[in-house]
């Protein structure tokens, strides 16, 4: 190659790329970056008579972590992220395998059946189900018609409803990607493994999930780390009886005005997300199938 | 490689030009709006809270004077205190802090002081909210609206004879109550329901506080700042804590609810208007606080939003159905008996902050 078509090559490529990269990048440096850094360096901060953040050095805000009401309170979060990644499991792969393997023209609305949800507002769709629960609810003027119920049932703000909650909102997060494994799961494998004797059962643990098991891994990363940061759902269905973590950091932020005691519980969260992300790629996940 | 960073220095420097010229350009056309013809009122910004002003008044107001306004609102006075400071100086011309803001505003050096020769309304505001704690004098802030924590009772459902917060401990209450998302008005209740001070600050009697907040955390079901009377008025909570206006709404839908203002004597908040100290539309704020603080235009306000009212005579046009009201109009007795929310220390206030996560925990 010689060294005029190579200067030609820089000329045309490197122009353009930063005239098409260039702003995306700029904007991902103003609005990602230098937040992530103001909240790092906020966390190791004091605050004022005035509740003003103040830039002196403290680690008093990541000491104070270690107390037993936030780690009793990171411990319930992920206890609830966990149960609800389980149940959105259970309930997620059947749905994504029947809409996956169905020939039937029902395929297309099955997956719609998915994604029309996310028309309407969650924050909307999570008070609709406090309504539906609620005393005055058709489910439970349901059960009492079935004489289940005389007329009241408390059935809200326990941390059952909170887990309800959760389930239905990220339930979506976990087909998606399972659907994507499993359309791509090849149909002779499994008549193979019937022809050579294996039960369904078999089939399943031994073919059918393994050959899925980067569809679970994503659906569950996808579900577990947005419900750790999750607040409204536990305060509108849950009560806000018991805090999760994004309660605790809203809070820092508002009414007890403790911005730099916030920006270190964020900075937790985050480091609790890039483990968790980390682990996932060493079982073997692949970042590209968390782009769903 | 060093052609490559100049091209992206020059992109970047271009990027930057192009920012500030737009802000640039921006302001400009604001000032040219703002100062345009000869006969423009120039404008006025507010920063209120929501649901709290209605619009026809501000319509009025803009009709009468041909002065433009500018509404934004907010949900927490601690939102808008970092608005204001995050904004440029001037941004806003009048907000509407309670009670303990405006006293944190002041301290501050935020605020700018009130020319009351030229707010000849302020002789509608009854005695009793002139010259108060957080602001004496009255030199910076004229009273608005405001409320009571107090307490809600459906007869129908509760036999207990509830008469002050220390009742709403009461094992009975199980699971039934819904008290506001808010940690100063529950820490408050449970301070007044021991006999100390709406705001304590003794660590000791503090520690005693905590261990009492886990007898409530068994009776609340639900916290609920943004609309309490929801859960009151379904069923799903029987009594609480919670806005008196909000308790005005749910009698309304359900007549055995019931207001009470406790015996130990109530939260009380109360919102006021104030001028930001670099307020570039001083006489125009002058001109808003006169107008709200008019019989006529605040009752027009009591009708949409039936808060407690400073404005006595204006309670006098609202008539019978307003101030016989003890929800929409407290009686004067439960208000002088009630105290507001002080400021703390913010070693205080973290203890406050970590009491409440225990109760949330």
């Amino acid at each position: 190659m010689s060294g005029k078509t190579s200067k030609h090559e820089f000329r045309s490529n490197t122009l353009p790329a930063l005239v098409t990269v260039g702003p995306v990048a700029l904007l991902l440096l103003f609005l990602v970056v230098a937040p992530l850094i103001l909240v790092a360096v906020m966390s190791f901060c004091k605050t004022d008579e005035y509740y003003n953040v103040v830039y002196e050095f403290t680690a008093a805000n990541y000491t104070k972590l270690l107390s037993v009401e936030y780690v009793k309170i990171y411990a319930r979060s992920l206890l609830i992220s966990f149960v609800t990644t389980f149940i959105c499991v259970l309930i997620g792969y059947p749905f994504a395998y029947i809409i996956a393997r169905t020939k039937s023209k029902k395929k297309k609305l099955l997956y719609m059946l998915v994604i029309i949800p996310f028309w309407t507002n969650s924050l909307i769709r999570i008070y609709g189900w406090r309504s539906f629960l609620g005393n005055n609810g058709w489910l439970v003027k349901l059960l009492t018609l079935m004489h289940l119920a005389d007329g009241s049932a408390e059935l809200l703000y326990k941390t059952g409803t909170t887990i309800l909650g959760m389930v239905y909102c990220f339930v979506p997060f976990m087909v998606l990607p399972l659907y994507t494994a499993i359309e791509k799961l090849d149909g002779s494998l499994l008549e193979a493994s019937s022809d050579l004797g294996a039960r369904p059962l078999r089939t399943l643990i031994e073919v059918i999930l393994p050959l899925t098991s980067g569809g679970i891994f994503s659906g569950c990363i996808m579900v577990f780390i947005p419900c750790l940061g999750y607040f409204f759902v536990s305060n509108i269905l849950g009560g806000g009886n018991t805090d999760m973590i994004g309660n605790l950091i809203e809070r820092q932020f508002k009414s007890a005005n403790n911005w730099p005691l916030g920006a270190a519980l964020s900075i937790i969260l985050i480091l609790l997300t890039i483990l968790l992300v980390k682990i996932y790629q060493k079982l073997g996940g692949d970042m590209d199938s968390l782009g769903v | 490689m060093k052609k490559r960073l100049s091209v992206l220095a020059s992109v970047l420097t271009l990027a930057v030009m192009c920012m500030t010229g737009c802000g640039e350009t921006g302001a400009g056309q604001a000032n040219a709006a703002a100062g345009g013809t000869a006969d423009d009122k120039g404008e006025l910004n507010l920063f209120v809270w929501t649901e709290y002003l209605p619009d026809s008044v501000v319509d009025k107001f803009e009709k009468e004077t041909g002065i433009k306004v500018n509404v934004s609102t907010y949900s927490s006075n601690e939102d808008m205190l970092a608005k204001v400071k995050s904004e440029a100086a001037g941004a806003y011309d009048v907000l509407q802090p309670s009670d303990y803001m405006v006293a944190q505003l002041i301290a501050q050096g935020m605020l700018k002081e009130l020319d009351f020769d030229r707010l000849p309304n302020f002789a509608h505001i009854g005695e009793s909210y002139k010259d108060p704690s957080y602001d004496p004098g009255n030199v910076y802030s004229v009273p608005y609206m405001g409320g009571a924590g107090a307490i809600a009772v459906n007869t129908d459902k509760v036999d207990l004879d509830i008469t002050s917060y220390e009742d709403l401990f009461d094992p009975s209450l199980e699971g039934k109550l819904v008290v506001l998302d808010d940690f100063r008005a529950v820490i408050g209740m449970t301070n007044k329901a021991m006999g100390y001070d709406l705001s304590e600050t003794d660590p000791a009697k503090l520690a005693l506080v905590s261990d009492k907040l886990m007898e409530l955390k068994k009776n609340v079901a639900l916290y609920d700042s943004d609309s309490p009377k929801s859960a009151l008025i379904s069923g799903d909570c029987y009594a609480g804590m919670i806005w008196s206006a909000e308790i005005a709404m749910a009698m309304a839908e359900v007549p055995s609810i019931k207001v009470i203002y406790p015996d130990e004597g109530a939260y009380l908040f109360f919102d006021n208007w104030v001028v930001t100290k670099d307020s570039p539309n001083y006489d125009n704020a002058m001109l808003w606080m006169n107008f709200m603080m008019d019989t006529e235009n605040m009752a027009m306000v009591l009708e949409e939003f039936p808060y407690l009212c400073a404005n006595t005579d204006a309670i006098a046009i609202m008539g019978e159905e307003y101030s016989s009201n003890p929800a929409k109009n407290p009686p004067a007795d439960a208000i002088a008996k009630g105290s507001f929310v002080e400021n703390l220390d913010s070693d205080i206030l973290e203890l406050y902050s970590d009491m409440w996560t225990k109760l949330k925990e």
